[in-house]
């Protein structure tokens, strides 16, 4: 394959394709808006994962609060 | 404080400034991809919130341009992968007057078809290269990739649709 061959195939593929507009006709932001009221933004599960284990630890070793508290 | 850092703490006055700002680029560079208006604001949309929802990872000190870039050309690929072949890239609207009459209608459709069938990874650098004659440099930072590795897609990409195109008893 030389340049011509890539130069021939270039020309065929704009021929064969309409140009598409690329101005956007309408504000996005409410829609935009309304998906993230609609979806707000999830917890990840690591952060429950680490919410349950410190409730754990905590359980069972009560003192560790204090620990903790001392650390935060 | 400024806008980008306000954004990057959750601010969504400051998330809303930036999207009247941003939207119509990141519409423009999905469209060019997906070649569809529908379905390019609804990729829009989702980019955006997608660029709040992961505002946490955003550097302020960054480009916000093309880190929406970076997530808008994700969506868009991610879209071609799962529509295909049905519903696919490069479908021509309905009425369009084509910009050449040099290609028969016929084969431009077979163009079409063979272009809709290439792996999504090489359609969009191929139309975005090719077709719509974007630079490599801005191609290379939307998709993550190095400017050579750009260049090695669309090659391959011409390659494959050559391949298909003689298939299809077509010789461009």
């Amino acid at each position: 394959m030389n340049e011509h061959d890539d130069q021939q195939i270039r020309e065929v593929l704009r021929q064969s394709f309409s140009p598409v507009s690329t101005e956007l006709g309408k504000d996005l932001w409410p829609a935009v808006l309304h998906k993230l009221e609609a979806r707000p933004t999830p917890v990840p599960w690591y952060d429950w994962a680490l919410i349950g284990v410190s409730a754990g630890v905590f359980l069972f070793f009560p003192h560790l609060i204090l620990v903790f508290a001392y650390h935060l | 404080m400024d806008l980008l850092q306000r954004f990057a703490l959750g601010e969504i006055d400051a998330f809303e400034t930036l999207v009247r700002q941003f939207q119509g680029d990141i519409y423009a560079w999905v469209v060019r991809i997906v070649r569809d208006p529908g379905i390019a604001e609804d990729l829009t949309v989702e980019t955006l919130w997608r660029i709040y929802r992961a505002r946490q990872q955003f550097r302020p000190d960054g480009s916000f341009a093309a880190w929406s870039r970076r997530i808008a050309t994700n969506l868009a690929l991610d879209y071609l992968r799962r529509k295909r072949p049905e519903r696919s890239l490069l479908i021509e609207p309905a009425g369009a007057t084509p910009p050449d009459r040099l290609v028969q209608k016929e084969t431009r459709q077979k163009i079409r078809q063979a272009f809709r069938r290439l792996p999504a990874k090489l359609q969009v650098a191929a139309t975005l290269a090719l077709v719509e004659e974007q630079p490599y440099d801005e191609i290379a930072s939307a998709l993550g990739i190095s400017v050579g590795a750009v260049k090695l897609r669309v090659f391959r990409a011409i390659r494959v649709l050559r391949k298909k195109l003689n298939n299809l008893g077509v010789t461009p």
